[in-house]
């Protein structure tokens, strides 16, 4: 493993630690120690749950292992209890033990969907990408209905370039979740990093079309785009800047989809300039700068 | 009429020794009984993962088709799941046993030949008798030692149509129809403490043994009701010509949605 990779890995660590999962913490600390939890009935062992995972982010190894043996006391044999378990070896103990231990809950119960994810997710962190891809695609093909798990094999194939398969899993991600303009505009950025762009335009305006507030106070020309917005309309803008620049992106769509006629294009160009521009002007009490090139470079720092 | 209802008395003892006994009796069997059925209840069985993957292969055609008619799909994207839906419907790859070889007869299996259906039925017949064994019981502990008692007087007046069912075991044409026998209480309990078991045991208690008399065997009926009955490869057979269908619909969300955002942002005129 080189130097800069792990870098990065040690990057992704750092973020992983949600400041979500802190606050969880500090606050169910002091509720694990009354023993608030287990008086709460259902309620209160789904919290004691996220706390257990809450703790296990933050690395305090002494808060997990007390949830986990309460809920491990008050459900003896639980599948659910199973992968918790499972989770606090992946956290210390090697990897291989965790697989172990996944592969024997298996083996007893060859249809615990749970399991069988966390066993691709050990293989992908063993970096066994091709296994991991094989076992997350054999438990989608029988649980079809897992988003999150289409949604973890489109990020293996992306990690791997593979942004075709990619994009063939978050097909499957959008038609179980048609709601989520999220999975839209994830859809929109592989299909960007896939060199389609007319696909990848239509979708960030599909992803605009769901995000924007239209029924606001003001009419959407008016509004001033913000979060999921913003970014879809800053993916409008790099679409339309490349097809305007790059003619032959136009025709070469692996999905065959159409472009837009040159004058929509560049109607489109303009209306999202004026966009970024607003957002801009909001958010920094500036005027933006004039030119194409850096008005895309200075909102990438934003949208990001 | 007066004079006659007035003329007969019940032994107070017949209270403290009959009727008292035979309700709390029943009550104490029922909650019993309820967790008894409780401890016989196997756990649900696990199915193994092709038999899974069996059941949910529609699913996943119900979803693609549900949103078809304004798919999040490109056409590509949604030509190619289709397709590959319909050709693995088409060829059985779906199935539990594997594609179907040849000419198999497809008539679908004799519940009975399974094994694993069995234990459904078996479930069924051993809460079957659970049920009936204490009533049994009860009923000929009743017509054994309190055959032909009177037990109570209800507090309001009822028709002679009430007889028969008030006065059970008891062939007195002129005794007024207010007077219960004991036969007749053991069935307005057995009928009535649905409610009280309901209060002790919460909601879906398994105590009240009525519910089984009156349709007798729909326990053991219901559980071979699975998905074992159903002939997959005739379901899928079926899909296909709905793919087909809902392929015919199919339309894109994002087909013209360059236009419907300038519309929307008033860079095209609405009437366009």
């Amino acid at each position: 493993m080189d130097f800069t990779n792990s870098l990065q890995k040690l990057a992704g660590y750092r973020q992983r630690q949600t400041q979500a999962s802190k606050e969880a913490l500090d606050r169910g600390g002091p509720l694990l120690r009354s023993g608030a939890y287990t008086r709460q009935g259902n309620e209160g062992w789904d919290n004691l749950e996220k706390l257990f995972l809450a703790a296990l982010d933050q690395g305090d190894f002494e808060t997990a292992d007390q949830c986990l043996q309460l809920i491990v006391d008050r459900f003896p044999g639980s599948p659910r209890a199973d992968v918790l378990q499972g989770l606090r070896m992946e956290a210390t103990e090697p990897l291989d033990v965790a697989l172990k231990f996944y592969d024997e809950l298996l083996e007893a119960d060859e249809s615990n969907a749970a399991v069988w994810r966390r066993k691709a997710v050990v293989l992908r962190n063993m970096g066994k990408i091709d296994r991991a891809v094989e076992e997350l695609s054999a438990m989608l093909d029988t649980f079809y209905t897992d988003v999150g798990g289409w949604l973890e094999l489109a990020d293996i194939y992306s990690s791997c370039h593979q942004y075709t398969h990619a994009l063939q899993s978050l097909s499957h991600a959008l038609i179980l979740a048609p709601q989520s303009p999220f999975y839209f505009l994830q859809f929109a950025e592989t299909a960007y990093l896939a060199l389609d762009v007319t696909l990848s335009l239509k979708m960030f305006l599909v992803a605009v079309d769901m995000t924007d507030d239209d029924d606001g106070p003001v009419p959407p020309q008016d509004s001033i785009p913000t979060g999921a917005t913003l970014r879809s309309w800053y993916g409008v803008k790099l679409c339309t800047h490349r097809l305007v620049s790059e003619s032959r992106l136009l025709s070469s769509s692996a999905s065959q989809t159409l472009a837009p006629s040159t004058e929509k294009l560049s109607m489109l160009d303009e209306l999202a300039t004026e966009r970024l521009r607003t957002a801009y002007l909001n958010i920094k009490g500036e005027s933006p700068p004039k030119a194409d090139k850096e008005l895309i470079g200075v909102l990438a720092t934003i949208v990001q | 009429m007066f004079s006659n209802a007035a003329s007969l008395y019940l032994d107070p003892q017949i209270r403290d020794w009959v009727l008292f006994p035979i309700t709390v009796v029943m009550i104490l069997v029922g909650i019993l009984r309820h967790y008894i059925v409780l401890l016989l209840q196997s756990p649900p069985k696990k199915l193994p993962r092709a038999a899974i993957r069996e059941q949910r292969a529609l699913m996943r055609s119900n979803i693609l088709r549900a949103s078809s008619a304004n798919s999040p799909l490109p056409p590509t994207f949604y030509q190619s799941i289709s397709q590959n839906l319909s050709q693995a419907f088409a060829e059985g790859t779906f199935l539990k046993d594997g594609p179907p070889k040849g000419d198999t007869p497809s008539a679908p299996q004799n519940p009975l030949a399974d094994p694993s259906q069995m234990d459904g039925m078996m479930a069924g017949m051993k809460t079957q008798m659970v049920m009936m064994v204490p009533q049994m019981v009860i009923m000929g502990w009743i017509n054994f030692f309190f055959q032909g008692f009177v037990l109570i007087k209800l507090p309001f007046p009822l028709t002679l149509g009430f007889k028969s069912m008030l006065q059970r075991g008891v062939e007195t044409p002129d005794m007024d129809v207010r007077w219960v026998s004991s036969l007749s209480w053991y069935f307005l309990n057995f009928f009535g403490l649905n409610g009280l078991y309901r209060l002790i045991l919460g909601n879906d208690n398994s105590a009240d043994s009525s519910r089984d008399m009156t349709t007798p065997f729909a326990a053991a009926a219901a559980a071979p009701q699975g998905p074992q009955a159903q002939d997959f490869n005739k379901l899928f057979k079926a899909e296909r010509d709905n793919l087909e269908f809902a392929e015919g619909l199919y339309s894109w969300v994002g087909k013209d949605i360059e236009t419907a955002v300038l519309k929307k942002y008033g860079r095209l005129p609405d009437g366009q």
